[in-house]
């Protein structure tokens, strides 16, 4: 290990060195302290200037969470509720969809045409076009009818035995990851606008609970690709060949062998999707607008609505707040134990 | 061993299919609609006008001024994440007494609502009464206009990225200390080379790759920023704060301007690739000789 490097040291550079992290950790933790303690200042606490120490320079009171949970200062307690209620079922199915995948690119040989999928988006795009310019179909009706289509060709050309590079594993891999790269706007702005559409056709997905949380799937699948794959790597893949030798089909090997030993590894992915999603501001504001929106955009707002309450907007950051600190105190727990280490590389 | 077994397709497609809708849709749908001049208020029906989107575009000064903001918010942040977290790594990695303690409370910034991080910032950055203030005066310096000045605000907001994403970088530099060998460091101490030879030697050429990785990560996401700006500043005061995803948001969701925003986002998304693809290849000759 290289902690030799610092053993070099004299004492005084180790004090030196243990200063500078204590000063960023002060850093790091003072934001987090002011928080707290504004949240039970009363109004006098917080406009005389700033105070530090509850009962001495300030009397704490409950009274902004009182008026929280009453609901003064915005429905609180539902949105709350829409936080978690999206987060957790958007986690989990990011999580074992996600999950799946990984496994899948970790154990099995796939090939993929890169003509099979300009075909794919060739013809995603012209039979958009022509759906909609020709034969005078709606725009998200052109959308839903051109996917399928395309999908169906490509996998088509994926048999044919065409000239061009031929993408494995790897690739495909770097496909989902590099999902991650796009500026969440592109998708935002036009998901708005195609689910508007499509709710022009009955079918409602703005502010809704099933828009919300396919959007979220789908941007959290990335990393979750990313991460499980490296879990999946670490099962040593002994135990698996001697299940294949007792004809255990694949399905029952990657549900009872697979999955318990990474079980770590999925609770860690789980709640990293989990802040991903509780914490995410742009796809809500774009897609909800009053029965399913999140906490983000609820505190957000308290600014503009309520100027120098602090109390009031200190109450509300710690709301959305400390869920994830408990969650960071498990993590950090996981991450002692050194299961992190390993996914990160 | 890779097997070979049709059941892979049940395990693979539901995420690929997911991800496939969820980013294939949308790009179709903005791509064909930055073409159009289309405005839903007014509602007047769409009119093909080809690239006139992007001209336009090219010829605004709020566009540039976007982007410089953006450019610079993300360099100089990344810039003194990179710099803080690899010597914060370093201090933990060599067992800074109290290191176990640091370890939890670094985890914290990073899963934390930026919105709400934004907040508590807005307090602290008040001129008269946020405490960041108070301790400036204290030194006898004079009350700092940090969010209403233009360049102040910019730098309040780097500060805050900076406070955000530390943490980030100091928790994959750690890892990736963790797994340097230790015997290159047994024989550098049999050369008598000095702590600071041995960090230049060995120790950071062989971050190198997960260094690269790690600033790629935090560019291409610094370079995302909305939330933080858009409850600290709003952008202002003026435009001087706004970065390319406020920008768009104003564009599109205030004034419905659909195909300006959707070429907006458009060329975000090809600036975001060139980024990329120049950030790859000037780093991939560096990465490959360590090999």
């Amino acid at each position: 290990m290289s902690a030799r490097a610092l053993t070099g040291l004299s004492p005084w550079g180790r004090r030196l060195v243990a200063i500078g992290c204590l000063a960023w950790c002060l850093i790091t933790v003072f934001p987090l302290y002011w928080v707290v303690v504004t949240a039970f200042k009363t109004p006098p606490g917080v406009v005389g200037g700033p105070t530090y120490l509850p009962f001495i320079d300030f009397t704490p009171t409950l009274q902004p969470f009182i008026d929280l949970y009453q609901g003064i200062r915005g429905e609180f307690f539902r949105t709350f509720l829409n936080s978690t209620i999206v987060g957790l079922s958007a986690a989990a199915i990011a999580t074992a969809i996600g999950a799946m995948a990984a496994y899948a690119l970790v154990r099995f040989e796939f090939k993929v045409r890169l003509g099979a999928g300009l075909v794919f988006f060739l013809l995603a795009l012209g039979g958009y076009l022509v759906f909609n310019n020709t034969l005078g179909f709606t725009r998200p009706q052109a959308l839903l009818l051109a996917f399928p289509v395309a999908l169906i060709a490509s996998v088509v050309v994926n048999r044919l035995p065409l000239p061009g590079p031929i993408l494995g594993n790897e690739d495909i891999l770097f496909w989902f990851v590099s999902q991650r790269m796009f500026p969440p706007i592109v998708t935002a702005f036009a998901l708005y606008l195609l689910y508007s559409e499509i709710g022009r056709l009955g079918f409602q997905l703005i502010d809704s609970y099933v828009g919300l949380t396919l959007c979220y799937v789908a941007f959290s699948l990335p990393i979750v690709v990313w991460l499980m794959r490296d879990f999946f790597e670490a099962v040593p893949i002994e135990v698996e060949e001697a299940a294949m030798v007792d004809n255990v089909p694949s399905w029952r090997i990657f549900v009872g062998i697979v999955v318990p030993m990474s079980m770590n590894g999925l609770l860690a992915t789980f709640m990293i999707t989990l802040a991903f999603v509780w914490n995410e501001f742009l796809f809500a504001l774009f897609l909800t607008n009053s029965r399913w929106q999140t906490l983000p955009i609820l505190v957000a707002g308290q600014n503009s609505q309520r100027g120098d309450e602090w109390w009031a907007i200190s109450a509300a950051a710690l709301v959305a707040i400390i869920p994830m600190m408990i969650m960071a105190g498990l993590l950090g727990r996981m991450m002692r134990s050194g299961l992190l280490l390993g996914a990160i590389k | 061993m890779m097997r070979n077994d049709p059941i892979k397709h049940v395990f693979i497609w539901p995420a690929v299919l997911v991800v496939l809708a969820i980013s294939i849709f949308p790009l179709i749908y903005s791509l064909t609609t930055s073409f159009l001049s289309y405005r839903l208020i007014p509602p007047i029906p769409p009119r093909v006008v080809w690239l006139g989107n992007y001209v336009s575009l090219l010829q605004e000064p709020r566009f540039w001024n976007a982007i410089l903001t953006t450019t610079l918010i993300a360099f100089i942040s990344v810039a003194l994440q990179y710099a803080i977290g690899f010597s914060v790594a370093l201090a933990l990695n060599a067992r800074v007494p109290g290191e176990r303690l640091f370890r939890v409370a670094l985890l914290l910034p990073m899963l934390l609502a930026p919105v709400a991080v934004a907040l508590v910032a807005r307090m602290i950055f008040n001129p008269t009464m946020g405490p960041l203030n108070q301790f400036l005066t204290q030194f006898g310096l004079a009350n700092l206009p940090f969010l209403t000045n233009g360049r102040w605000a910019l730098a309040c907001i780097i500060a805050v990225e900076i406070w955000q994403w530390t943490p980030f970088v100091i928790l994959m530099l750690l890892a990736g200390l963790q797994t340097l060998p230790e015997d290159v460091y047994e024989a550098a101490e049999l050369e008598n080379a000095s702590g600071w030879q041995q960090f230049w030697g060995i120790t950071f050429p062989m971050m190198l790759p997960i260094s690269a990785a790690v600033v790629f990560i935090r560019l291409i996401e610094s370079y995302k920023i909305m939330d933080t700006v858009f409850v600290m500043t709003g952008g202002g005061p003026g435009v001087d704060t706004e970065t390319l995803t406020l920008f768009a948001y104003q564009e599109g969701f205030k004034k419905f301007n659909l195909g300006y925003t959707s070429a907006l986002s458009f060329l975000f998304l090809v600036a975001i690739t060139i980024i990329g693809v120049t950030y790859l290849a000037l780093l991939r000759p560096h990465l490959e000789k360590r090999r």
